[in-house]
């Protein structure tokens, strides 16, 4: 028990202390997960906007293939990302694995059939009604979608904010392409994974806990944005 | 803007909501459609402003069947109003802005708007702040700020208070006579029919 006590206190001391390598590792993990879900949004949300917007055969299909995708188990991300950065893969040239790109690539697979179901669901219930209003007021259709976008971005950042929460918060891609590499592309959840499999406590206890401020700082600004909205 | 209606066929699955139906609304007139729930109204207000294409038959606008470039001269007001989660000036200027009107235009124009409505004090407010007959003007007035060549107005002033009810058919009935427009609004209220309508169209079910 004792090494569990003196781990925590080393913690706590290297947090305060400005460990170099341990906020390294934190900005690295923020960058990363940051980049993943910027790019994600943005490349998902308008595309996912204007198909939700169109009744076309095979909707159902579409649901439950992105429902599916949602729960896609990380190292499976991983593995895929990986093959496809490998030396013998269709993206080696790149020399993309074990970047910090790589990782973002990962992460991007990862939430982006989260962001698009959720997106895609969303529009399909609420936002068809939005586009005929945009309709009747004489938008085009490109203006109908961001319409859409502009009245629905209070569930649509809450749906980012959660994706960001997955994205931090996951090991097996980012430790497949990336390689957990020291001062490279060593973030906190593979950082965390590995110091456990070494008996080295106090960092991790450090990541650990920051990993968890993290979190509740995400949790307080959902909670506060959706009391603010409940407001307006 | 003459709307004609030509032998128009309409159907939810078994069931027939128009046969054959033709009728023509007369530009620069406001008229009123009237019948009993269920006979088709709000369908048929959706059919010519091409919210719903899944019929039989034509619809003319001025001789012309629906396009593109249409949608930018017709409009419809809701039942239940849908106002942007913006301010009401923002709601009244969001045609405009649409159009790409000049700024000052968009200003002018508004600022307009929210005097005839008397709510320029509430200019800066959350329009789903307002209450059911100030949502409603608001939806009206932004309706009309782009000046449609058609409105189709689906009951906007049913459940709403009779200052309310006055203040939408005095804005709607100068706007008809001032600019010579054509409207077409679903009505339960005799009153209005009489009142305010040039002409009347009674539908009845299909079957």
């Amino acid at each position: 028990m004792d090494y569990i006590i003196a781990g925590f206190w080393k913690a706590v001391e290297l947090i305060f202390s400005g460990d170099g390598e341990l906020w390294g590792i934190v900005g690295l993990s923020l960058r990363v997960s940051g980049s993943a879900i910027i790019i994600a949004s943005l490349l998902i949300i308008p595309v996912f906007t204007f198909i939700g917007l169109h009744s076309f055969r095979g909707e159902r299909v579409l649901s439950r293939v992105l429902n599916a995708l949602m729960s896609m188990p990380s190292v499976v991300v991983g593995l895929l990302v990986s093959v496809c950065l490998s030396r013998r893969g269709p993206f080696a040239e790149l020399q993309l694995l074990y970047t910090p790109t790589a990782m973002i690539i990962a992460q991007v697979v990862l939430v982006s059939p989260l962001i698009a179901c959720l997106t895609y669901e969303l529009v399909k219930h609420r936002g068809r009604d939005i586009q005929k209003l945009g309709q009747t007021l004489g938008a085009s259709k490109l203006q109908s979608v961001w319409m859409v976008i502009g009245e629905l971005k209070s569930e649509l950042f809450i749906y980012t904010v959660n994706g960001f929460s997955r994205a931090i918060s996951e090991v097996g891609a980012v430790m497949m392409v990336g390689g957990n590499i020291k001062g490279s592309t060593r973030v906190i959840t593979t950082t965390i994974s590995m110091l456990n499999s070494m008996g080295d406590y106090a960092m991790a206890f450090a990541l650990g806990m920051i990993l968890i401020v993290i979190s509740l700082i995400i949790n307080s600004v959902l909670y506060t944005y959706k009391e603010k909205r409940a407001d307006v | 803007m003459e709307v004609q209606l030509k032998q128009i066929d309409k159907r939810y699955g078994q069931k027939v909501i128009f046969h054959n139906f033709s009728n023509t609304f007369a530009s620069g007139h406001i008229t009123g459609l009237v019948g009993d729930n269920g006979v088709g109204k709000s369908t048929l207000l959706r059919m010519i402003a091409g919210l719903d294409l899944a019929y039989d038959g034509h619809i003319y606008y001025d001789g012309q069947l629906l396009h593109k470039s249409l949608y930018q001269q017709m409009t419809m007001v809701f039942q239940t109003p849908y106002l942007l989660k913006r301010s009401v000036y923002d709601n009244i200027a969001y045609p405009l802005q649409l159009r790409h009107r000049p700024a000052a235009e968009i200003k002018i124009k508004t600022e307009q708007m929210l005097e005839r409505l008397g709510i320029t004090h509430l200019s800066r407010q959350y329009a789903h702040r307002l209450s059911g007959g100030e949502s409603q003007k608001v939806a009206l007035a932004r309706a009309l700020i782009f000046e449609p060549d058609l409105v189709l107005l689906d009951e906007p002033m049913s459940g709403i208070d009779a200052a309310s009810v006055l203040f939408m058919e005095d804005m709607i009935r100068d706007y008809v006579r001032q600019h010579h427009k054509t409207v077409i609004m679903i009505t339960h209220n005799a009153r209005q029919v009489e009142e305010l309508c040039d002409a009347v169209i009674h539908l009845h079910t299909a079957e």
